[in-house]
């Protein structure tokens, strides 16, 4: 998933933007536009709910759509099999249920009858094999396939070599039965991600750039509603199949916006729910009693460390490593961005099965560190400054986003042990190239955004040895090790989830220890919403769901915001002009 | 006249494709890779290296150039029907086609992105370049007229005040004095209809407006003194010519005469389009849409948008050439 490091740069940008409001100029906040009904008030149908995002999205057909921003909006478009609950459970969705053979081979998942795509046709097993098909076509533009090379005839239908997935029958109009080659704990959490979801049949055999997004999930498309850059509205889908549900008429996101314009246009009332807010703005609605309670956090999924290229010196000595590990005090990072950077101790972030809040992981001991370093060979002498590494060490970070920042506090911490480090900023383009470049790069500033909540998804591509490449290697440290690589490939292959957990738990202390790199922190994004937005909560893995969100603002002069122009203004002309989509 | 014209579209198309090809050059010559950019930095690599074979990536760029240049106008039929996928990309100029090819991340052809996003560029470019000369030359012969007086001192103060501010500080300012406190304007975006595409025109072109008339009105203000002490001048005021006939008539008319090239470069570049102040407008013109293709390394968009640019400006200066010409008799000589 990709657009987290926009969403990243697209904020510092953004905030440099905002500085002369955000530094002194900013007013304080306005009064939250209240509710109609008490907090006991049952949900009522209706409403436009008003998102805005300074990111934008690229596309909306499942099959090769892999943005965060559109993830959001696909999840409300597109029913699966099964999907992620608000903990981040898998549980059945277009499936009724499903059943998971003895051998851990052969998943059976039995739809519910009557479900109805956007266009009125029933979905059926049809549709679904249909789907997977289209999506894994080698002629499909899609950047996830390889995510279900787990199934059988994968290989061979993605190269061409056979008409159809084998591994994927229909067993009747409501059964269809995905077959892997081999165990795969993962199988489950990848086909909760919206790339194979049913489409509807409009949307054929074949991938096709135009085709306008059909589905089974709880909102539709808006005839024109996509207007590239600028804004999306889809509006409920009434064959929707759980009763009652939307609530909301119609959800619509605006694109490409300022995110001070976004602030305004949340007072004015204008936005419904505000997630792009400046490091000054996340810190008043933080501390505001008339907005704290309508914040949230989303989980973090963002995990930032420093990786070390265990191939290149001085990296290959693990003890430098780990005195770098050890040199870090994660709680400078945290203070570049308070409200939204956490300190992590360990690869996996907290809503990650698989997490320990009970590890110590890396910790801050300047006094350990400099005791690696003496057990590397290169003692360092704080007092004197003699000593250290002699060599200077090469830095990737990129432009615009946090790495810009905390590489000036981690060359300062390094030097503190010995170790200097030439920064090298560049666009995030060419770090991408470089930093995951055999040979070329002793250190940098990689990040990794959850793709689906499972622990492999994190270690598989960041740690495994056959992550490893000459080119784009996610493994930027180029760490291998066999005991590892044993461990993965055990916790992959095995179906009882707590043991699986305890060979992640044991992969964690390896990594951890071995520091292939120092994690640093984790990151996560302030969420604001008005009060008459109900039951809105951040979604671990969509970001926000909204199947179940219900408008109750009030209506007449308040509705419209609080404060009446003082003169018969343009934009009250314009606001007036502007009417919320009918479903 | 018709050879010097014909001399320097030949040169302007030379420009052109110098500028193209350098950028095709440029773009491929980066340390980056676009098929990792279409499939996002968490891409597996497999998945990466099959889009790159469907973008037709892992060609030789000699190939991939050829191909670039070979499709970029060539002649079809006169109406293009939607299913016929050779000349899906093209926009058809009746038998001329322009094929810009289809943009890595949007998925759309070039043509039809730069269709939509044109006109959007061309209104807020025409808006600003107005708002640049109403002020900039009202404010100039103003001050030329009020010459070493308060008024010509608080003028030029101003002007340096326009011309020391980044546009996204003035941007920012306009926008919350008259969108988010009077509330006269609206914040941001473009707007469904026509009436709503002036207004929301307002603000950004006043951004860019601001800004450069604070040029204009410095140049107009020193063509003006040195104008209004000519002999001729002189002449009309004996004649008994009003003072304002004497400006605007015999005065302004010459002052002009530099003001054209520079409102031709401006509208030239201003078609390039205005980043800043697009994208805290959240209008969608080509600025914005360069930056992102830029930062994505969507290749077709970059040439696509590099394309355009180029044109608008060489076209602009050829224009302001012949305006010169119209203008003065000097010239025409």
């Amino acid at each position: 998933m990709r657009s987290i490091r926009r969403r990243t740069e697209g904020v510092a940008l953004a905030a440099i933007l905002a500085l002369p409001l955000a530094s002194g100029c900013t007013e304080p906040l306005a009064d939250p536009i209240p509710a109609a009904h008490g907090e006991d008030a049952p949900p009522q149908r209706g409403g436009t709910l008003h998102l805005a995002s300074f990111g934008d999205i690229r596309a909306l057909d499942p099959a090769v759509s892999a943005e965060v921003l559109a993830a959001g909006a696909g999840e409300h478009m597109f029913a699966g099999l099964v999907d992620y609950d608000e903990h981040a459970n898998i549980v059945p969705d277009l499936a009724e249920r499903y059943e998971i053979s003895d051998d851990g081979l052969t998943y059976r998942f039995f739809l519910r009858q009557g479900v109805l795509f956007h266009d009125g046709e029933e979905v059926t097993a049809d549709d679904e094999r249909r789907s997977i098909e289209r999506a894994l076509n080698p002629l499909t533009p899609n950047p996830m396939s390889s995510y279900y090379e787990a199934i059988a005839g994968y290989e061979a239908y993605t190269t061409g070599k056979a008409p159809h997935l084998e591994g994927v029958s229909v067993e009747g109009r409501y059964v269809i039965a995905i077959r892997l080659q081999e165990r795969d704990a993962r199988f489950l959490a990848a086909l909760a991600l919206q790339n194979l979801r049913p489409v509807c049949r409009s949307a054929g055999e074949r991938y096709v750039d135009n085709w306008p997004p059909c589905g089974a999930g709880p909102f539709k498309l808006l005839q024109g509603g996509w207007d590239h850059g600028r804004s999306l509205t889809i509006v409920r889908h009434d064959g929707y199949f759980r009763p009652g549900l939307p609530y909301l008429d119609a959800v619509t996101w605006t694109y490409s916006i300022n995110i001070v314009t976004e602030r305004f246009k949340l007072e004015e009332g204008n936005l419904d729910v505000l997630r792009d807010v400046t490091q000054a703005d996340s810190i008043h609605f933080l501390t505001d009693p008339r907005w704290k309670h309508l914040g949230e956090y989303e989980p973090d999924r963002i995990i930032g460390g420093e990786s070390m290229n265990t191939e290149l010196p001085p990296f290959d000595n693990v003890e430098v490593r780990r005195a770098v590990a050890a040199a870090i005090d994660r709680e400078q990072y945290k203070l570049l961005r308070p409200a939204i950077v956490r300190p992590a101790y360990q690869l996996l972030p907290p809503i990650v099965p698989g997490y320990d809040p009970t590890f110590e992981g890396q910790r801050y001991d300047y006094q350990a560190a400099l005791e690696h370093m003496a057990k590397a060979g290169y003692p360092y002498d704080p007092a004197t400054g003699h000593g250290g590494y002699p060599g200077r060490i090469r830095y990737l970070g990129y432009r615009q986003g946090l790495t810009e920042m905390t590489a000036q506090i981690l060359q300062q911490q390094l030097a503190r042990i010995g170790l200097h480090i030439d920064m090298q900023i560049v666009s995030y383009p060419t770090f991408l190239a470089l930093a995951y470049r055999r040979h070329e790069i002793q250190m940098s500033a990689p990040g990794w955004t959850q793709d689906y909540p499972d622990p492999a998804d994190f270690f598989e591509p960041l740690f495994s040895t056959k992550a490893i490449n000459d080119e784009f290697s996610f493994n930027s440290s180029f760490y291998s090790n066999p005991r590892l690589d044993a461990l993965l490939d055990e916790a992959r292959h095995e179906m009882d989830r707590p043991r699986r957990m305890r060979l992640y738990g044991e992969a964690n202390r390896i990594v951890c220890d071995d520091a292939p790199w120092a994690f640093t922190n984790s990151y996560r994004y302030f969420i604001v919403h008005q009060p008459y937005v109900r039951d809105y909560h951040t979604h671990p893995v969509w970001s926000e769901y909204l199947t179940k969100v219900w408008m109750d603002r009030p209506s007449g002069a308040v509705a419209r915001g609080r404060r009446a122009a003082p003169l018969g203004s343009f934009a009250s002309l314009f606001a007036a002009a502007r009417k919320d989509p009918a479903p | 006249m018709m050879r010097q014209l014909g001399r320097r579209l030949l040169w302007a198309l030379l420009v052109v494709w110098a500028a193209t090809s350098l950028a095709f050059v440029i773009n491929n010559a980066l340390p980056s890779d676009p098929a990792r950019m279409v499939a996002g930095p968490q891409a597996r690599p497999r998945d990466v290296e099959r889009i790159r074979s469907q973008l037709g990536l892992d060609r030789p760029l000699v190939e991939q150039y050829g191909t670039f240049m070979r499709r970029l106008v060539h002649v079809g039929p006169s109406t293009i029907q939607p299913d016929d996928a050779r000349h899906k990309n093209c926009a058809a100029f009746g038998f001329v086609h322009l094929d810009l090819g289809r943009s890595y991340q949007q998925r759309r052809p070039v043509v039809t992105v730069l269709g939509e996003r044109l006109p959007r560029t061309l209104l807020l470019a025409a808006a600003a370049v107005l708002v640049e000369i109403v002020l900039g030359v009202a404010a100039g012969v103003y001050a030329a007229m009020r010459r070493r007086k308060l008024a010509d001192h608080l003028t030029v103060g101003a002007t340096l005040l326009g011309v020391s501010a980044p546009t996204f500080v003035i941007g920012l300012v306009l926008q919350f004095v008259f969108a988010h406190k009077l509330r006269l304007l609206p914040l941001d975006g473009y707007g469904q209809t026509a009436g709503e595409h002036v207004v929301c025109v307002v603000l950004p072109a006043l951004t860019l407006g601001v800004f450069g008339a604070a040029y204009y009105t410095r140049l107009v203000r020193d063509e003006m003194i040195v104008l209004l002490k000519q002999d001729y001048v002189r002449t009309a005021r004996a004649k008994g010519v009003g003072e304002w006939g004497v400006v605007v008539r015999h005065a302004l008319r010459n002052a002009l005469v530099p003001l054209v090239t520079i409102v031709g470069m401006d509208l030239g570049a201003l078609v390039g389009g205005a980043i800043v102040t697009e994208t805290l407008f959240r209008w969608p013109g080509i600025g914005a849409l360069s930056v992102t293709a830029l930062l994505d390394r969507d290749g077709p968009m970059i040439l696509g948008t590099v394309l355009l640019t180029s044109t608008a400006i060489v076209l602009s200066n050829v224009a302001v050439d012949f305006c010169y010409a119209a203008l003065d008799p000097r010239v025409r000589k």
